[in-house]
């Protein structure tokens, strides 16, 4: 497709160029109004300083809420596409729900309409240019500052002085160009001349990729007397289908709901401009009712155009929005969420690389879903079943239980389940450390890193005690069975543990728990080593089987030391003040110690009931 | 017990707070920490009391012992910050 187009771009505006000296004011007038776009975007990031994203995980909790937020930050932002982006980004990292996304979206077709009413009402009736030079001047001493936030204000406030100096440009080359060429000539009238235009408006929006600047391209041009103010009014209604594009190629590397939601972004926007074409005469007449109350003079079609701009997406919303819920099942219906493959990344895609909020969330979730995958196969590889030592009050007892043979592919599935996630995770922290994100969050992405790290080690542990589970637990063979089971027991009962913590609410849970299972489980290798020196002295484990053993006891106790290294990673408080207090408050292995040695002798006692069992 | 290496701890903490490498750590945090372990607590002290093996109750007084120095510590650094 790129091989075509750009060509013919690039071919178009050149021939035009050669034509008209005009031509290449209006052109360089649009380029620099979508310059001043893109600095007020990277103005508004620097600036947030990710408010905008935080503030958009709690705006969905009603569709009032999520509406308004989509008119807000687009007036704001005077870019209904960038907030749509946004909009995929989250609902693909899960942060917010389908309806809350498509009232976004309702909300930033009823913002943009800012866009048409502050170009009409000032760009267009005051010499904006005379504003634009200081701003932009201003604005480059402050993007030279450090502060983040003086930095943005100064992207901001450049974006605004490019657009006003873009719709200046725009301005004076169809004033100079309706001295040459009129036109108006080429102006169409009745149905042909809607369709047509509407198509043109269409496409234009498809280039420029911005409704916002196909708007202001219609308003100057419709000032400048170039167009007639009914095929300005087809115009506006094909950028409000062309706007729809950026969704849709924003869709292309989301997961399903980020679909569904380009989906809803186009049915609504052409829903909306069928009903402004289908009812054409009754809005027009609505506009000049409108303008005559707020006294808009008869022959002010700017000014006109944004009061119809604005009539036909508030219509389009209000006629909608009785729908939503049928829309939210069609969506669903047309676009069904696919059957979960745990062996493929659930929550890494290209849609979440473009925000810290969501990239941070994603990786998380991500890391989960890899942990999820080691854990079923760590219990597998032990011949036990995840769902049965999660509901045991018994671990040791279901163990002793568990004699069958669970038919599994170790090395297949840890390839299919465990290795893709891992390489997917590592390919998007690779990823994410060449963004410029803040020190605390790229720390934060690096430990999730080490933290999928840390659950891979656990699963090739398992790997390799896995043949000698199969030859001495699958039937009875005394001490060795028992030794075995012993492993089992412990690394089952780290797994359940984790999986306590998982469960338990946010305000309640502490990372610090986990120092009671790295406690127990040195505690429990030192009497696993008292035993077997005791089994060997008797003559009831022979140094073979026993040198066996204790190799397979030095990868049992690291998968459980891998694990909770991995847990305490995951369930650290994420506030860094409780991060920093849970560390300080955290026990190194000598402590560990010194907090057993209260229970020291009684450890020793139970080491040696156990050993002469 | 193990309060010299959490003292040398918190001094290192102080170090990197003061060349703003680490967040302020306020007593409402050490408070709200404090009541998840002394409700873990007083959890596990309810499991040993219904616990029937000689072995469960030997690992959760494992647990019990190191939830209570986690208790320990935490009441120590409070006064500290008080």
């Amino acid at each position: 497709m790129t091989r075509y187009y750009l060509p013919i771009i690039i071919g178009g505006l050149l021939l035009a160029f050669w034509f008209s000296s005009d031509a290449q004011e209006i052109a360089a007038g649009v380029a620099i109004f979508l310059f001043g776009m893109l600095m007020l975007e990277d103005g508004f990031k620097l600036f947030g300083g990710g408010a905008l994203e935080r503030i958009l995980e709690r705006a969905t909790g009603s569709t009032p809420r999520a509406i308004s937020f989509g008119i807000v930050s687009t007036t704001l932002l005077q870019s209904s596409s960038l907030v749509s982006v946004i909009t995929i980004s989250f609902l693909s990292a899960g942060l917010i729900s389908l309806i809350g996304g498509v009232g976004i979206i309702f909300g930033a077709n009823i913002g943009t309409t800012t866009g048409a009413w502050l170009v009409a009402g000032l760009g267009l009736k005051i010499n904006i240019a005379a504003y634009a030079m200081p701003m932009i001047a201003l604005s480059i001493v402050l993007v030279f500052q450090k502060s983040k936030p003086l930095r943005g204000i100064g992207y901001a406030l450049a974006g605004l002085g490019f657009l006003f100096l873009g719709i200046h440009h725009m301005k004076e080359g169809f004033d100079a160009f309706k001295d040459q060429i009129d036109l108006t000539r080429f102006a169409l009238t009745g149905l042909l001349g809607l369709f047509v235009y509407s198509f043109v408006g269409t496409i234009a929006t498809v280039i420029m990729q911005s409704s916002h600047a196909t708007m202001v391209l219609i308003l100057t041009a419709l000032a400048a007397g170039q167009i007639s103010y009914e095929n300005a009014l087809a115009l506006a209604i094909g950028a409000n289908i062309g706007t729809t594009i950026t969704a849709i190629i924003s869709s292309i590397g989301a997961n399903f709901q980020g679909k569904r939601l380009a989906l809803a972004h186009l049915i609504f926007n052409m829903a909306t401009a069928i009903v402004a074409l289908v009812f054409l005469a009754p809005l027009r007449d609505s506009v000049d009712w409108i303008s005559d109350v707020v006294g808009i003079a008869p022959g002010d079609y700017a000014m006109k155009l944004a009061v119809f701009h604005t009539i036909f997406n508030v219509l389009g919303v209000v006629l909608t929005l009785p729908f939503l819920t049928r829309l939210i099942t069609f969506l669903e219906r047309r676009i069904t969420e696919p059957v979960p493959d745990v062996s493929r990344p659930r929550f890494l895609n290209e849609a979440v690389d473009e925000f810290p909020q969501t990239l941070e969330s994603a990786l998380r979730k991500e890391v989960l879903h890899l942990y999820e995958n080691a854990a079923e196969l760590i219990l597998h590889g032990l011949n036990l079943h995840r769902k049965e030592v999660f509901a045991t009050d018994d671990v040791a007892g279901l163990v002793r239980k568990s004699r069958s043979l669970i038919e599994l592919d170790i090395d297949e599935d840890y390839e299919r389940h465990v290795k893709t996630l891992y390489a997917a995770i590592v390919e998007f922290t690779t990823r994410a450390g060449d963004k410029r994100l803040a020190p605390e969050m790229a720390d934060r992405i690096y430990a999730m890193r080490d933290i999928a790290s840390d659950i891979v080690q656990a699963v090739k542990s398992v790997k390799h005690l896995r043949k000698n589970i199969l030859r001495y637990t699958t039937r009875p063979q005394n001490v060795v069975t028992e030794l075995y089971d012993s492993l089992r027991t412990e690394i089952a009962r780290i797994v359940a543990e984790i999986q306590k913590l998982d469960m338990a609410a946010l305000e309640d849970r502490s990372a610090l728990w986990l120092d009671q299972e790295r406690a127990r489980i040195e505690e429990d290798a030192r009497l696993t080593s008292v035993r077997v020196d005791a089994l060997i002295r008797k003559g009831k484990l022979s140094a073979a089987a026993a040198t066996s053993f204790m190799n397979d006891s030095g990868y049992a106790y690291g998968a459980m030391r891998d694990l909770i290294k991995a847990a305490r990673g995951y369930y650290i408080e994420r506030d860094s003040a409780m991060a920093e207090l849970e560390q300080l408050l955290s026990l190194d292995e000598e402590e560990l110690n010194e907090a057993m040695a209260g229970r020291g002798n009684q450890s020793v006692s139970t080491a040696s009931k156990r050993t002469v069992t | 017990m193990g309060l010299k290496k959490l003292a040398a701890k918190v001094e290192d903490y102080n170090a990197r707070l003061e060349s703003g490498k680490a967040s302020k750590i306020k007593p409402g945090h050490v408070e709200a920490v404090l009541q998840k372990l002394r409700a873990k607590s007083t959890e596990l002290e309810a499991e040993i009391a219904a616990a029937t093996s000689t072995d469960k109750k030997a690992r959760l007084q494992g647990k019990l012992a190191i939830a209570q120095t986690h208790i320990a510590r935490a009441e120590w650094l409070l006064e500290e910050l008080a």
